[in-house]
């Protein structure tokens, strides 16, 4: 696996995800697109609008809970969907500033529901070369 | 039988007690055969069960069904009973899909007579029925009228005419959930759900036509209304985005009451509140509001079924003759009344992915059904086949009143797609006699019917158990799949 992606791994009912990043920046902002790549081809979104998500947290697992909470939100109530993502670690927090833009069903596809993101044995860690994260998506 | 250093006690060919140990309050137990054990002892199932057995108040067992499958937080297919003094409410224990649950509408035809029509009738049902991501329902909710949906339930959508009085009193709980509270339900939650009011949603829900294949029960059969060869239909929905969005809320609210009230468990996802703290109350009665929405959900995809039925077939009510057996959940939370350590107790109940199931006899029955058990359906894989039982004096004593949900999953949704690519399922379906429409072809390869358990192993474990008794097999011949 590159540096930077994510992989899905074995998961009996749900979706357990592998994320990976360079640093922990680059790890939250491919958390965001991960999320988007099981939603929809991303390839087929423009880049047409920026957003921005932010939130704060004890500790990384629960930055990044709270994070891949507001950036399901995107979608499940604001219809947007994001093309790409940038983040930035503050002292408390993550700030991550996602493009992309609405909803169009005539030119995207919604590959499947996505429940929520939850917290079950999600993992944020240090491994050679950059960060880990793995989480499991209720569908 | 060891579980990762863990030895099972096997208490019966039928039942595995896992010993209580480090954390654990009290043991685990399992209702499985002993082929099944090999599926279950293979993924994460078995450790939720013991994590379960931690949470404060929980009484006598942390139960698993034999249609068990590694969930999050709580097994798929787990049962958790609670003291309301000492107990705590988690919805890990109930789920993102608050009520999810199962609906069985019978009709006066025959699929033979049917037959003919099915292809026209399932192209109807696919786009009478909103279905898959994104879609929004028939029906346009104000702003009141969601508080009504969410403290009436299924009441609000016979009064609003989708549905007859008689639907609602053959609905668990007669259709609503007693102390629902709109105002402890987000207005993201209620944003989320308001479109989505009247669809079936994706994933592994579905509306299918089945055919009566068997009857094992002529009694219960017959005060279902059930006969052989007859058509039935069979609706697996919930509470949609609204109720997923109240878990989601709450499992935030009560994160942040376990650090308060130092409160340690093994997974995050298990996350709770005592029942009596006010954090426990305000779940509870949103989840009785997320609760009524999904019973009115079902309800509105049960009147657009019968409608859809009337059109294709140009015929009267009285000739279709579609009429509800039962809706009965198997994601939620109860308060009721079980015999514990020889004194009647008043409890509350979790039951993930496992259905209630009152014996003959039960005062929370409907009269017709009082001599014979409260009905419980279990839908099974696509192709194969799906249960009709009863509830069982067994429950009371082994399981707190619950049964299997579902034939449970074995196969990963990766591994599922795998292993049919290249392959037609839809004409692989048809080839095994069942027709499928489906909104996404995706979600259709993860539900390969190869994915799932057998479902009759599954039913035939809890008929021996003495939990529920069989009553009749159904066969699909028409599915939407979300």
């Amino acid at each position: 696996m590159k540096p930077r992606g994510y992989r899905l791994l074995p998961h009996t009912a749900d979706i357990r995800l592998e994320v990976r990043g360079q640093d922990l920046a680059g790890l939250f902002a491919t958390s965001v697109t991960s999320l988007f790549s099981l939603l929809t081809d991303r390839r087929r979104v423009r880049a047409a609008e920026t957003r921005t998500l932010e939130v704060s947290g004890r500790d990384l697992e629960d930055r990044l809970f709270l994070l891949l909470r507001e950036a399901l939100l995107l979608f499940t109530v604001d219809r947007f969907l994001v093309r790409s993502a940038r983040g930035k670690m503050n002292r408390s927090g993550v700030r991550v500033e996602v493009r992309g833009e609405a909803f169009d069903a005539s030119r995207h596809h919604a590959f499947r529901e996505i429940k929520a993101v939850t917290a079950h044995g999600m993992v944020v860690e240090r491994i050679p070369g950059g960060f880990a994260a793995r989480y499991v998506i209720d569908v | 039988m060891q579980y990762h250093g863990v030895s099972l006690n096997k208490l019966s060919d039928i039942m595995w007690e896992i010993p209580q140990a480090g954390g654990m309050r009290v043991p685990g137990l399992i209702f499985a055969s002993e082929a099944m054990m090999g599926d279950i002892l293979k993924d994460e199932a078995v450790r939720q069960v013991m994590n379960v057995a931690y949470l404060p108040g929980i009484l006598r067992y942390s139960i698993g069904m034999p249609d068990i499958h590694w969930g999050y937080g709580f097994p798929i297919g787990g049962v958790a009973a609670m003291d309301l003094d000492e107990g705590v409410i988690s919805p890990g224990g109930v789920g993102y899909d608050i009520n999810c649950g199962v609906r069985l509408l019978r009709s006066g035809l025959t699929v033979e007579a049917l037959r003919p029509r099915l292809p026209e009738l399932l192209g109807a049902l696919h786009h009478g029925v909103p279905s898959g991501v994104g879609s929004t329902g028939f029906v346009r909710l104000s702003g009141p009228d969601v508080e009504t949906v969410l403290s009436e339930g299924s009441r609000w959508a016979s009064s609003a005419g989708f549905g007859t009085d008689e639907d609602v009193a053959f609905t668990e709980s007669g259709g609503k959930y007693p102390g629902a509270d709109p105002d402890a339900v987000s207005t993201v939650a209620k944003k989320r759900g308001r479109e989505q009011l009247g669809t079936l949603g994706s994933g592994n829900h579905f509306l299918e036509v089945d055919e009566v294949m068997e009857i094992h029960d002529d009694e219960a059969a017959a005060a279902y209304g059930l006969f052989i060869g007859q058509a039935v239909v069979l609706i697996h929905s919930g509470s949609r985005g609204l109720g997923y969005q109240v878990c989601d809320d709450y499992l935030v609210t009560m994160a942040e009451y376990m650090r308060r009230n130092r409160i340690e468990l093994p997974d995050r996802q298990l996350a709770c509140a005592h029942i009596r703290s006010p954090e426990g109350e305000r779940y509870l009665s949103a989840l009785a509001a997320a609760a009524n929405f999904a019973f009115a959900n079902r309800q509105l995809l049960a009147h657009q079924a019968r409608e859809t039925f009337l059109k294709v077939l140009k015929i009267g009510p009285r000739d279709l003759g579609m009429r509800q057996v039962y809706d009965v959940g198997h994601n939620n939370a109860k308060f009721e009344e079980y015999e514990v350590d020889g004194r009647k107790k008043k409890v509350l109940v979790h039951r993930k992915g496992a259905t209630r199931a009152f014996p003959p006899g039960h005062p929370e029955i409907p009269g017709e059904y009082r001599k014979v058990g409260q009905p419980v359906f279990i839908p099974g894989e696509m192709g194969n086949a799906s249960y009709v039982l009863a509830g069982a004096p067994g429950a009371m004593r082994l399981s707190f009143g619950s049964t299997c949900h579902g034939a449970g999953r074995r196969m990963s949704r990766t591994q599922a797609k795998a292993s049919v690519r290249g392959k037609s399922i839809v004409q692989e379906m048809e080839r095994r006699g069942v027709l499928v429409a489906c909104a996404s072809m995706k979600t259709l390869a993860e539900e390969i019917p190869e994915a799932y358990k057998d479902v009759s192993a599954v039913v035939d474990v809890v008929h021996e158990a003495g939990i529920a008794r069989k009553v009749a097999r159904l066969k699909p011949v028409a599915v939407v799949k979300g």
